[in-house]
């Protein structure tokens, strides 16, 4: 346990060292923090004063008011709650079934791995958005939905990433060594292989949020996603395209808070990965199934 | 005087950033003559690469170089990235260590033999193939027309190499630099590459710098020796000197750690200690702390002795060169484990064993053949005794030991260990019955858990059985360390911060955690430089005679194994062709693969190396889905006939002696010719 | 080589059968049954029966089942409710614009992503290495929608340079005007496109740099412009060439989100009609079409991949 904080502390230490990720842990964290205690701040997403619509940023409305008269930042800040909150659950979703599926797939091969696969191939026939659209159009539009959605489409990458990462593991001695002693397959595959995989899909795990939150925002740009008056990021882009004219600032100034989250996950992603497994680059061909284009 | 090709004076090397600079190279002369094959010999760490690369000027940017380097009348360091360029193919030509990543896989081989020249102007690309198809006819490669237009994936590994050398001749240059070329093949291949590449020297009048950490290539083919140890040249002699009357400590030491193939020696005389890193120096002498003239001497400590002459030719850096005595023989041969042998019930009894992979190909991925890694093995091992099985690469050695271990499944043939069959066990059964049969790997590297404490790899295998405490819990862990000669402090350690030599102390102590009575050691110190190669064999011999254990030894090392073992066995595609006691095989071989895997093996002793017979086998190991028709050995076998294509010989006693062989021709060479690592006439064998 | 090609095929098969399941099963996971998305929410029972009927959903399951696939692999997906026009149709008169629109923003993404590699992966760490992977990186984070939103901004509301909605003009008809209206919605993919090709190609030359061969080039002489444009490129393209193949394949269907921002007439956005006004025959038949596309592609790919690389045996 002493270890593990400890790793965990000289992780924490090694990207507050560089500027990129410390920037990126810092907006990320003030974010985070104004998404759990957004109740406690003087916001109100919900108060509408028609007299007030389309006004651009002043004092009291640091990002101006929409159409209905609302506090635009507030609504960012509450959107920030919609938005964590869904690519929370959507990961979870995605490791809890992606790990194990991949788990089994690479340790056993034979035929398990050709089911598991040609089922997570399935998900991979269709791009991501287009996945969770459906799948949309079937639950019907909530919350819930675009959070199943969203982590149904994160499970492929999962399973081919702790796949591949058994897969090399499974050849290596250690492994052999655990067996030729005598442990069994269970304990292997969860005493040896597993503590081993951690690093790639933690790496994941911080990747995919930055994808999530880009693919819930855009079902709730294309009017699909979290329905409203729950603020959403995305929503607010949609209304905000309409107004482009008379109120630029509606869709820029949300569209810029979403674009520094997905930022921030992106280079903290790549961070880790730098750190722990000595690669720049986390794999782009995992992400680029995601892509929301 | 003849000037030299290529001369390096005060060389260094420095690697890495502003503030913490790692000297690598630490002021280095030598100096290489047109005709003449210069051999810099070294452990890994010592520099010799990077000196290698250095004189080029292919180091990476990262490298900041220092000194002066004469190159065919150029000042290498300072010189134009251009001219350097100019020089490369042209005046020095490059032959790399491992040749399945030297060589571009998307271009032909013919391009990449001749696009040098074609660079450098001196060859029209219309000709360049017919250049190319030359060019591999010179080294001995058939079919160079074809072999020109195919890609490296479609070479066997020597053949590779055999590109590779005629890549780097192709501009024939008066400098070629090797670096390890063959320590990635096996001995019979090496045996072709090696006098390809000294025929090639020979025809060119180039000289070579040939870098290696085998002493028996240094012997084989070297004209002068440097040996270099942390950064430094510590010796430099002509290679018979070298060998006869080193006057470094370190080269005397490193002679003596290294088990011969031609003698069956006692005991190694191991360096004690780890070589040192490049950035982490002592003081003074920088084997001062590993030398049996100069340790803890105050000079050596405080000062860094210089090369100076020692004799005609020779060059020392050692404040006391003369208080070395000539190198001794080594000492008696080591008794062979005959009693154990006589009277006991073996421990393990391999029958006919047999591993076959299916091949699978076409639409419906159906089996249409199979590799026969393992093709009816039988072998068997006493209590106390050690049996080695050798062999080249995929001979199936590995997949013998494997298939004993149960780490693959047999597909045919028996296999009983303490009077019980444990093949095909499965589950708990398994388990238990691998209780007293344990394995070592090769690789120290991969075969520890990265993320557990060494203590507790050790004591995983006690824990999985259930009987940590019974055993004695942390106090037996702490004994096995005791037992394999690792400090008790180092218990909560983790793998990442141990050199080879300890890894491999740890893998065994593992291995020793249930009392095994058998312990299958898999290439057990093939990965280790040879200083820690001895420490490690000295250690499993001084846990046999204390614990009683028997050992099957797999490896491909002839000298290991010769000095190691009791009992050997000659694995060739899946099956073993001979199988004897260690004096019956290394005296008296019967089977011409023995004889000529035997005669391919380097000595490490130049003075016999112009008289020695050497049979050089042609061709390589063919692929085991697809083997020769009746004796696998055949096409490569100088005794074949026409029997041999057609009708597999049967595994049998030969005469009346203790040896077990396959062949129709079994018999031992020509009186004359019998020893193959003493001197003796050089014709053709039966 | 057609025994390679057929073998892929043969893997197709269960994917597209699954897919093909749960795309038609879609319509029965819909809440209130498929009845009521097709005749509406306060529809009387007479109606409720005779759209019953008319979609023959009083048949077996599997008849129903059967009787769908049979249609589809002839191309049949029914008649949209919405629209009143054969699914078939409708896509087929959106399926250029996807294609043109495909193939513009891929030629963006490959004339920015390749250049920014290159030139970023041959000096690793330096600054105008930090400069593109930054680049690399901003292309990559900002949502296509956000960006889109700022270029009609810009090139629309700001400069009115170019129209804020673009429609579907033919290329060939009129090149100059199927450039105006292509323009930024092919730049708005292209550039987010173009990240993930520039960071892939970058790690991958970076990587086949350090290779052992890149080292015996050098010691032959070969000039560095050989070395990079012939050995290194070779060999970091052709893993690239999986990864374009990925993309254009992406952009069939994948483009909704920038054919909404630009009010495209593409695929896409036929599909978020159909699915906002819940016409399930037009959204199986997109997502069927999308889906042959896709895989189609893939396979392309694959078969190119093993065609050019010398190493695969494709036997």
């Amino acid at each position: 346990m002493s270890r593990l904080l400890r790793k965990t502390g000289s992780i924490l230490a090694r990207l507050l060292s560089r500027k990129g990720s410390a920037l990126a842990l810092l907006f990320l964290s003030a974010v985070t923090f104004a998404a759990i205690f957004a109740n406690f701040l003087p916001l109100d997403p919900f108060g509408q004063k028609l007299v007030n619509a389309l006004k651009g940023p002043s004092a009291t409305n640091w990002f101006g008011t929409d159409e209905l008269g609302r506090d635009i930042l507030a609504r960012v800040v509450y959107g920030a709650r919609t938005s964590l909150l869904t690519a929370a659950g959507a990961v979870a979703i995605a490791a809890l079934a992606g790990v194990p599926i991949g788990l089994v797939a690479g340790f056993f091969g034979g035929w398990r791995d050709a089911a598991l696969m040609r089922l997570v191939d399935v998900l991979l026939a269709l791009p991501a958005i287009l996945f969770a659209m459906a799948m949309i159009a079937v639950l019907g539009r909530s919350q819930a939905a675009a959070l199943i959605a969203v982590g149904i489409t994160g499970i492929p990458s999962f399973a081919r990433i702790t796949r591949a990462q058994v897969l090399t593991l499974r050849k290596r001695d250690f492994v052999t060594a655990v067996e030729a002693f005598g442990g069994s397959a269970t304990y292997n595959m969860f005493r040896t292989i597993l503590p081993n995989s951690w690093s790639p899909i933690f790496v994941q795990v911080v990747v995919l949020c930055s994808v999530a939150i880009l693919l819930e925002a855009a079902l709730s740009f294309l009017g699909v996603g979290v329905p409203p008056p729950t603020p959403s990021w995305g929503e607010m882009l949609r209304t905000g395209k309409s107004y482009l004219h008379e109120a630029p600032y509606y869709a820029v100034l949300p569209g810029l808070v979403l674009t520094l989250t997905i930022l921030s996950f992106d280079v903290l992603g790549r961070a880790l990965s730098d750190i722990l497994q000595g690669r720049r680059d986390v794999d782009v061909v995992a992400k680029a199934g995601e892509a929301s284009s | 005087m003849v000037d030299p090709v290529l001369s390096v004076r005060g060389l260094k090397v420095d690697f890495g950033g502003e503030g913490r600079s790692v000297p690598v190279v630490r002021g280095v002369d030598f100096d290489v003559y047109p005709n003449e094959l210069l051999c810099i010999v070294g452990e890994s760490g010592s520099g010799k690469s990077v000196t290698s690369l250095a004189v080029t000027g292919l180091l990476s940017e990262t490298a900041r170089m220092s000194g002066s380097v004469r190159l065919c009348g150029v000042d290498v360091i300072g010189a134009a990235p251009e001219t350097l360029r100019q020089m490369r193919g042209r005046d020095v030509g490059f032959i790399f260590q491992d040749p399945t990543t030297t060589l571009n896989p998307v271009l032909t081989v013919g391009r990449q033999i001749t696009e040098g020249e074609v660079a450098h102007g001196r060859l029209k690309k219309a000709d360049a193939h017919a250049r190319a198809a030359e060019l591999l006819r010179e080294v001995d490669v058939a079919d160079p027309e074809g072999r020109a237009g195919q890609y490296p994936h479609q070479f066997s590994g020597g053949m590779r190499q055999r590109a590779v050398i005629a890549m780097a001749m192709a501009g024939q240059p008066k400098l070629i630099i090797a670096d390890e070329p063959t320590t990635a093949l096996d001995v019979t291949v090496q045996a072709q590459v090696l006098a390809v590449l000294a025929r090639r020297q020979a025809e060119l009048g180039s000289a070579v710098i040939l870098i290696t950490h085998d002493l028996g290539v240094v012997a084989e083919v070297a004209d002068r020796v440097a040996v270099m140890y942390g950064g430094r040249i510590v010796e430099t002699a002509p290679v018979a000197e070298i060998f006869a009357n080193p006057r470094h400590p370190y080269t005397r030491a490193l002679l003596r750690s290294q088990p011969r193939i031609d003698t069956s020696d006692a005991r190694l005389d191991p360096i004690p200690g780890q070589p040192p890193t490049p950035g982490a120096l002592t003081k003074g002498c920088s084997f001062q702390p590993r030398c049996a003239v100069g340790r803890d001497r105050p000079l050596c400590m405080t000062e860094e002795p210089g090369l100076r002459p020692v004799g005609d030719g020779r060059l020392s850096a050692c404040h006391y060169p003369d208080e070395l005595g000539p190198d001794t023989v080594p000492a008696a041969p080591r008794a062979v484990a005959e009693a154990a042998s006589a009277t006991a019930e073996p421990l393990l009894i391999v029958d006919g064993l047999k591993v076959h992979f299916p091949v699978k190909t076409g639409v419906l991925r159906r089996t249409t053949g199979w590799v026969k890694a393992v093709d009816g093995v039988s072998l068997s091992v006493n209590p106390g005794e050690t049996v080695s099985l050798v062999g080249e690469s995929g001979c199936g050695k590995t997949t013998t030991g494997r298939a004993i271990m149960g780490l693959i499944k047999a597909t045919g043939g028996s296999i009983r260990f303490a009077g019980r069959s444990v093949r095909d066990l499965d589950g708990a059964a398994m388990r238990k019955a691998r209780r007293e049969m344990q394995y070592v790997f090769q690789d120290p590297y991969a075969s520890l858990n990265p993320v557990l404490s060494v203590e507790d790899i050790v004591a995983e295998p006690l824990k999985i059985h259930g009987i940590y405490d019974e055993m004695g819990g942390a106090r037996r862990i702490a004994e096995l360390f005791d037992m394999v000669g690792l400090s008790r402090s180092m218990l909560g350690r983790f793998p990442s911060e141990f050199s080879g030599g300890q890894k491999q102390r740890i893998g065994i102590a593992r291995a020793l955690a249930l009392q095994p009575k058998l312990l299958i050691l898999d290439e057990p110190v093939a990965a280790l430089d040879v200083s820690i190669q001895a420490q490690v064999i000295n250690l499993l011999q001084d846990l046999q005679a204390e614990l009683g254990l028997a050992y099957l030894f797999i490896a491909h090392n002839l000298s290991v194994v010769r000095h190691v073992s009791d009992r050997v066995a000659v694995m060739y595609l899946g099956r073993i062709v001979e199988e004897s006691s260690r004096d019956g095989l290394y005296g008296l071989p019967v089977h011409p693969y023995t004889q000529s895997l035997l005669s391919a093996a380097p000595v490490p002793d130049p003075e016999v190396r112009d008289t020695r017979r050497r049979i050089v086998l042609e061709g390589e190991i063919p692929n085991p889905a697809s083997p020769p028709t009746g004796c696998t050995f055949h096409p490569r076998c100088f005794r074949a006939t026409a029997r041999c294509a057609s009708e597999s010989p049967s595994f049998g006693r030969y005469q009346e002696t203790a040896t077990r062989t396959s062949c129709h021709h079994a018999g031992p060479l020509a009186e004359a010719h019998r020893n193959v690592f003493a001197a003796g006439s050089l014709e053709a064998a039966s | 080589m057609i025994g390679f090609v057929v073998r892929r095929l043969l893997q197709l098969v269960p994917v597209l059968l699954l897919a093909s399941t749960g795309i038609w099963a879609m319509i029965y996971a819909v809440p209130g049954g498929p009845i009521a998305a097709i005749a509406g929410d306060n529809a009387s029972p007479e109606q409720i029966a005779a759209a019953t009927a008319q979609f023959g959903l009083d048949r077996p399951v599997l008849v129903q089942y059967a009787d769908w696939l049979w249609n589809a692999l002839r191309g049949d997906f029914g008649i949209s409710i919405r629209g009143r026009a054969p699914v078939l149709e409708l896509i087929g008169q959106r399926l250029p614009a996807t294609l043109q629109l495909a193939v513009a923003a891929t030629i963006v993404s490959l004339v920015i992503g390749i250049p920014v590699a290159i030139a970023s992966a041959l000096r690793p760490g330096s600054w105008i290495d930090r400069l593109l992977s930054g680049w690399s990186a901003l292309a990559l984070g900002v949502p296509t929608f956000w960006l889109g939103i700022l270029l009609i901004l810009l090139f629309a509301v700001e400069l009115r340079w170019l129209p804020s909605a673009s429609g579907y003009v033919p290329f060939w008809e009129n090149p100059l005007g199927a450039l105006r209206n292509l323009a930024l919605p092919a730049l708005t993919l292209g550039v987010y496109v173009s990240g993930i090709l520039a960071r892939f190609l970058r790690a991958s030359l970076v990587n086949e740099l350090q290779a052992d061969y890149v080292r015996t080039a050098r010691s032959k002489g070969l000039p560095e412009r050989q070395i990079v444009g012939v050995h290194v490129l070779r060999n970091a393209l052709l893993p690239f060439v999986t990864i374009v193949g990925l993309m254009m394949a992406n952009f069939i269907g994948g483009a909704v989100v920038t054919e909404a921002v630009f009010t495209y007439p593409g695929i896409g956005r036929l599909l978020i009609q159909a699915i906002t006004t819940r016409d399930y025959p037009l959204i199986q038949g997109c997502i069927v079409v999308i889906l042959v596309l896709y895989i189609a592609i893939n396979l392309a790919v694959d078969v190119l991949y093993a065609y050019i690389d010398p190493r695969i045996d494709y036997r």
